[in-house]
């Protein structure tokens, strides 16, 4: 596993797409800081491009990489080498090769301009979704045989996650609002990983609407240390479920 | 006694007998007691206290000037109130005042002052008295100086700091007020000064004001406390270059405005609250050049909110920067400076070409459904308020600011105020000291109420 490990990183290092995306993501965020005169302010916009962008990236890229190396995948699968190995090694040089470059492009400028706990939290949830991402694209590529259907089941599932779902959670408090749904709307939105790393990072920059009568109970659940606990069990299990599927997909699979 | 002589010849004016004052010096411990020191002397004397003076309630019935000495204290014992002036022209200055009584059915004190005039109480400290200074019918007071500390975690037993009720032409200047219920409370007071004090961690408001008319508050620092300030029933009140700081809660406000007819708030800032200003049922007020930043809600302008002005404020970095109630804003809304507005300027005049709609689909949503919080600055939902702001369709036509400016105010950026906390208890420092540096005092500095520097 180690051996595939090191040679899918090395074959990362060399691809331009994630420098392409580390050079990106630092222009943004760089680009951010210096136009406004507010860190804080830089801060939300950076949220903002950080929850749409991310997930997207981390998507297509694992599902465009995993396509380009499947013949190497095949040579790999006639070694004796077990399945898992070869699976779990590509994932964790994926995960790592993406970490590295959302640390460069967002995790530097961030310690740069505004070194505060809201910026961790942003780099710390970004950082979620990169891994949550990564292994639903590399779940997605093992599924589908041709690489354009796939493309196409990564971009309708970040179209579900950062547009549909809230747009039908929101259209489900508005219709139901004759009811006591308050209790359900927390949880309902804490399954989203982009809107539980979303909450997460509110809670630091949009404190003072989060202790209004209505984010108080935003604030007491996901603020406490057991809401912290509980959302990072969440973003866990967006992670670990995944991979369990893609190894199970993996190993059964026809190559 | 060179401070004293004003009013010395005024009282030798006035009573003939007395033209000689004399100066009495009074030590703890001994001989007689304070009381009985007081009740010996003429009026317009002056007596100087030194070591703790424990012996109940004081009582000063004749003009007198109290001048605190080396470690001079005035101990209530827990017995009605520590000192009670009721006499016009005293003086209290320079004195540690504790241990009046708690009791909500007598409104016991550390100073009270009964129906008197030309009060000056000055540099005191004040240590966990239920209402800490409590003037009532008082006119021409001057409350200086004074630092009043309630009991922290135990705000609930605590009355008011400075309290006035019924009183006129007073003057609240430099004094810090923490810890009690509303740090500074005015109820039927008319024609008064309340400037560069701070007020910060108070149960309830830091500053209230009730049906008290033709006031101004100006240079004050109000942080942290339950609710912020209120200013309620009152007409021809001036707010100018406060600070409203980090007031957060659910009912919490930077300025809660109720019944508010002709104010004025000018140069104040408004930062980290959840709610910068709440207007409620006013007529008549000029909201003019104040600064919003990072705020829950900047201005909650409620429907019955009548021929109010908003002129050059600065809206930056809010998560909502207007809400209302209705859809009938009969208010004008000009000039001021939006971080969101996304127009252009053709002409280069400064003033944006189309006007700005400040007023957001989501911040309506959450009008409608406080829950809706939850997808604040989702992409769904900065994708809506982009479309209601192209197209309107739920927000008020007449909400909207026609001229609004490019750039804030005056090609200026505003830099974040500071908390007054870290000054704690550092009394040496220059007031005008740059803000780093910053100063209990440093309400009391006109430079530092507004932080502006150069844009660029």
């Amino acid at each position: 596993m180690l051996k595939v490990f090191k040679y899918t990183l090395i074959d990362l290092a060399r691809n331009r797409f994630v420098l392409g995306y580390a050079l990106l993501l630092l222009l943004v965020a760089q680009g951010l800081f210096a136009l406004e005169d507010d860190p804080t302010k830089a801060l939300l916009s950076l949220v903002q491009v950080v929850m749409a962008l991310v997930p997207l990236i981390a998507l297509v890229f694992t599902v465009v990489y995993m396509y380009d190396t499947l013949e190497f995948t095949q040579l790999l699968a006639v070694q004796p080498i077990r399945r898992s190995s070869i699976l779990g090694g590509q994932l964790l040089a994926l995960a790592l090769a993406l970490l590295l470059a959302q640390l460069i492009g967002l995790g530097l400028p961030l310690a740069l301009h505004s070194p505060s706990l809201a910026a961790a939290v942003l780099s710390l949830s970004g950082s979620a979704l990169v891994l949550v991402f990564a292994v639903l694209g590399a779940l997605i590529a093992l599924k589908q045989r041709e690489k354009a259907r796939g493309v196409g089941v990564a971009l309708a599932v970040w179209f579900l996650f950062v547009l549909v779902y809230d747009a039908v959670l929101m259209w489900g408090m508005f219709t139901l609002s004759d009811y006591p749904i308050e209790p359900f709307v927390v949880p309902l939105a804490g399954l989203n990983p982009i809107d539980l790393a979303r909450i997460m990072v509110m809670l630091q920059v949009d404190l003072s609407a989060m202790m209004g009568y209505s984010g108080a109970i935003y604030k007491n659940f996901f603020g406490s240390a057991a809401g912290t606990g509980v959302a990072a069990l969440i973003l866990l299990l967006w992670v670990t479920i995944p991979v369990l599927f893609a190894f199970r997909v993996f190993q059964r699979k026809d190559l | 006694m060179r401070e004293l002589k004003g009013s010395i010849l005024l009282l030798a004016c006035l009573n003939v007998a007395h033209v000689d004052a004399r100066t009495w010096r009074y030590r703890s411990g001994e001989g007689a007691s304070l009381q009985t020191v007081i009740n010996g002397t003429a009026s317009g004397d002056t007596v100087v206290v030194e070591g703790t003076v424990s012996e109940g309630s004081i009582r000063v019935d004749r003009p007198l000037v109290l001048l605190g000495g080396a470690h001079a204290v005035i101990d209530g014992g827990g017995e009605d109130d520590a000192l009670l002036i009721t006499a016009d022209h005293v003086t209290v200055k320079g004195f540690t005042i504790r241990g009046s009584r708690r009791s909500n059915l007598d409104d016991m004190s550390g100073i009270k002052v009964n129906a008197c005039r030309g009060t000056v109480i000055a540099n005191n400290i004040l240590d966990k008295c239920f209402f800490a200074i409590y003037l009532s019918g008082a006119r021409d007071a001057l409350i200086e100086g004074n630092t009043v500390l309630g009991e922290p975690g135990a705000e609930e037993h605590m009355a008011n700091g400075i309290h006035l009720w019924k009183c006129s032409n007073a003057t609240i200047r430099n004094n810090r007020v923490e810890y009690h219920r509303d740090g500074i409370y005015f109820e039927f007071v008319t024609d008064s000064r309340i400037t560069g004090n701070t007020t910060m961690h108070n149960l309830r408001y830091g500053l209230h004001f009730m049906f008290s008319h033709r006031d101004a508050y100006e240079d004050n620092h109000f942080e942290d406390n339950g609710a912020g300030v209120a200013v309620m029933f009152s007409h021809h009140i001036a707010m100018r270059r406060n600070r409203f700081l980090a007031n957060r809660g659910a009912s919490a406000y930077g300025l809660l405005l109720k019944e508010i007819n002709d104010g004025e708030i000018k140069d104040n800032t408004f930062q980290d609250n959840t709610t910068g200003i709440m207007v409620d049922g006013c007529n008549r007020i000029k909201v003019h050049d104040n600064v919003f930043r990072l705020n829950g809600w900047a201005l909650r302008l409620f429907a019955n909110a009548i021929d109010c002005d908003f002129r050059g404020n600065t809206f930056a970095g809010n998560t909502f920067d207007v809400s209302t109630n209705g859809s009938l804003i009969p208010n004008t809304m000009s000039g001021n400076y939006w971080d969101r507005y996304s127009g252009y300027d053709l002409d280069r005049d400064g003033y944006g070409d189309v006007p700005h709609r400040p007023l957001g689909f989501f911040t309506l949503l959450v009008e409608m459904q406080p829950y809706a919080m939850v997808f604040s600055r989702s992409l769904f939902v900065s994708l809506l308020d982009r479309a209601e702001r192209l197209i309107p369709s739920l927000s008020p036509e007449s909400m909207k600011d026609d001229r609004p400016l490019m750039r804030p105010p005056a090609h200026l950026s505003t830099v974040s105020v500071h908390s007054a906390e870290a000054c704690d208890g550092d009394t040496t420092r220059d007031p005008c000291a740059p803000v780093d540096a910053c100063s209990p005092g440093l309400a009391a500095c006109p430079h530092l109420i507004h932080l502006r520097v150069p844009h660029g």
